[in-house]
């Protein structure tokens, strides 16, 4: 798989040949308003004004500001975002993103990587 | 995790206790998730994310209701601006003066200095209004405020009173620091201005009233507005520092208009009648019609004390009307009484502000009709700076008593400024010569030869001469010697009340033929 490979202190993304956009955020960070702008910025930069299906590893993400959460409601090239998480925690996080801001693309929660997948690809 | 000794999971206790904070009101309170990342951990996670929320929600509140508050104190503000301020010249207006002046007053000290008020009225604003438009006016009004801004200091406030009037306070300074400003802001007007194509000046009657012990706002400001009567009274366009005299003789003159509006419904004006005598015969020509005030309390009031009280305050004309109808009603009634001796004329005076009576024409001949009396018998003495300077109106007025046949006199000639030019123009019959140039002809020949030439003057603009104040033989021979046809004085009788005038006819009458 080509990648084009952005790094953080936080977390990496990715681009890879079949368009789709791979956040992830290291195990355990506190996501931060200048992180999501970092990360958000990124994908623009990635993208260069095409869009672009997401995929969102937050697993094992330590918290997420509200701030940073507003970051997200800023269109930015990802067509529509899968965030992927596993535990009770994670559920909580991404449904406080979902529930307080009005994403600018479609956007979902996933437990299971396979279902997100489909899901981005198939536009469904 | 969970605790051995009591079997219960330390994160409840922590979720408890952290509950118990945001409850208190510490919205910044968080718990931190263990790594289990369970569900107690997702209830803290969500507890915590509940508590920013709540934060963000009341923190936004806050400041939206700081931001209103600010907003609704900057509208305040600005509506207590607009509320203070003369919208055409943006200088304070009258409410922003008084609470200024209150200031000035509160703030002074026992320093020997004190505050001051000046109270500014233009003197000619009203033609520039009638003849140039209310634009033109406006545009001096915010010339005038400019040039008084910069007469005055930055602790001194200027103001609109409304109309032409302005009004300065003055914060506490000494007597000549006040009159320096007030001098200041009277020079500053002097200059000519231009509007459009016209220059024009707007100079000001300036009254000043220095704070005393125990001055209100309201005393200080009614105290430099009398000040400022004073200089309009001194001839316009000068300075006067308020006296306490000034305002007696306000008080004094407020007290006669009011007493005087009653006198004539009262019943307490009443004529008294003087001869007017043909020189030569000493017939009695005329009676001049004299105003005298029985003032219930003060006695007899002579016209000097009352006639420019009654010509400012627009009384003169209902006294006007009260001495026509009562002076040829009289004269009616000495026809029925004696008819062989009513063959001389009514003089009546006519005040400059009857001319503008928009009924007089109509209520003299309505009034000589109703008494049967011919227009010929009534004379009307006006003085002679009335038809000196007479306008539209005026000459309309006077034309129309000439049409009606009433008879015109120039009253107190030789006390105006008569121009002889205009002697030959002037509608009138006879001219009365003021007493003032006969009083030294018996001792000045200088004044003697100058009184003959007024009344070859007279005689030669083709009016006849009538010269009042003739005290003495001596000054009815001399003027009659000078061609003078005609005389009044107490030489020839004091003014008398009606029922005394027909027994002093008839004796003047005896003495004639005797």
């Amino acid at each position: 798989m080509d990648v084009i490979a952005a790094d953080g202190p936080k977390g990496s993304l990715e681009l890879s040949d079949n368009g789709l956009l791979h956040l992830r955020w290291l195990p355990g960070v506190n996501i931060e308003v200048d992180d999501a702008r970092v990360a958000m910025a990124k994908v623009n930069e990635l993208c260069q004004q095409e869009q672009h299906p997401m995929l969102v590893d937050m697993e094992a993400v330590g918290s997420v500001s509200r701030q940073a959460r507003a970051v997200w409601s800023i269109p930015c090239s990802a067509s529509r975002i899968a965030l992927l998480g596993t535990s009770p925690v994670d559920r909580v996080l991404a449904n406080f993103f979902l529930g307080v801001h009005v994403p600018p693309c479609p956007t979902r929660f996933f437990t299971s990587r396979s279902q997100a997948l489909d899901w981005l690809s198939t536009g469904d | 995790m969970i605790s051995e000794n009591s079997g219960e999971d330390p994160r409840l206790r922590q979720l408890v206790d952290g509950i118990v904070r945001l409850a208190a009101g510490d919205l910044s309170t968080r718990m931190t998730p263990s790594e289990n990342r369970d569900d107690i951990d997702a209830v803290i996670a969500g507890v915590n994310l509940l508590a920013e929320e709540l934060e963000h929600i009341y923190s936004d509140l806050e400041q939206r209701v700081a931001d209103r508050t600010a907003m609704l104190r900057r509208t305040q503000a600005e509506l207590e601006q607009m509320a203070k301020t003369d919208a055409l010249t943006g200088l304070a207006n009258r409410i922003l003066l008084n609470e200024r002046i209150q200031e000035a007053l509160q703030n002074s000290t026992a320093s020997g200095k004190a505050p001051a008020v000046l109270v500014l009225d233009l003197d000619s604003f009203k033609a520039i209004n009638d003849t140039l438009g209310h634009g033109a006016g406006d545009a001096v009004l915010v010339e005038v405020a400019t040039r008084l801004l910069s007469a005055v200091r930055a602790t001194d406030t200027v103001a609109r009173l409304g109309g032409d009037e302005f009004a300065v306070v003055i914060t506490e300074s000494t007597q000549n620091e006040i009159l320096q400003i007030a001098h200041r802001a009277s020079e500053k007007l002097q200059d000519s201005l231009r509007i459009g194509s016209e220059t024009v000046w707007a100079m000001a009657s300036i009254g000043v009233c220095i704070s005393a012990p125990g001055d209100s706002a309201e005393s200080l400001m009614r105290d430099a507005d009398i000040a400022m009567y004073q200089a309009k009274g001194q001839g316009r366009n000068n300075v006067q520092l308020f006296h306490p005299d000034m305002l007696l003789a306000v008080q004094e003159r407020s007290r006669i208009t009011a007493e005087l509006r009653n006198a004539v419904s009262g019943g307490e004006l009443a004529l008294q009648y003087q001869p007017v005598v043909e020189l030569a015969s000493g017939r009695v020509t005329g009676l001049e019609a004299l105003l005298r005030w029985h003032h219930p309390a003060r006695g007899l009031i002579m016209p000097d004390s009352f006639i420019r009280i009654a010509e400012e305050s627009g009384l003169i004309l209902e006294l006007g009307r009260w001495v026509l109808h009562e002076g040829v009603a009289q004269l009616r009634r000495w026809n029925e009484t004696a008819p062989n001796l009513t063959d001389f004329c009514l003089h009546i005076n006519l005040s400059a502000a009857e001319l503008f009576r928009s009924d007089l024409l109509a209520d003299i001949r309505e009034t000589l009709d109703r008494n049967h009396v011919a227009p010929q018998r009534l004379v009307l003495e006006i003085t002679e700076t009335v038809l000196m300077s007479r306008g539209t109106t005026e000459e309309q007025v006077l034309g129309g008593l000439r049409d009606l046949g009433v008879g015109l006199q120039i009253d107190d000639f030789g006390t105006g400024y008569s121009s002889i030019s205009y002697l030959r123009s002037l509608p009138a019959d006879t001219v009365k010569v003021d007493q003032s140039l006969i009083q030294d002809i018996g001792s000045d020949p200088q004044q003697q030869k100058f009184v003959a030439a007024i009344l070859q003057l007279i005689s030669a603009a083709g009016l006849k001469a009538i010269v009042e104040g003739i005290e003495t033989a001596e000054q009815a021979e001399q003027l009659q010697a000078m061609g003078c046809l005609y005389g009044q004085g107490y030489y020839y009788g004091r003014p008398q009340p009606p029922e005394q005038v027909l027994d002093r006819l008839e004796s003047l009458a005896q003495r004639r033929y005797s």
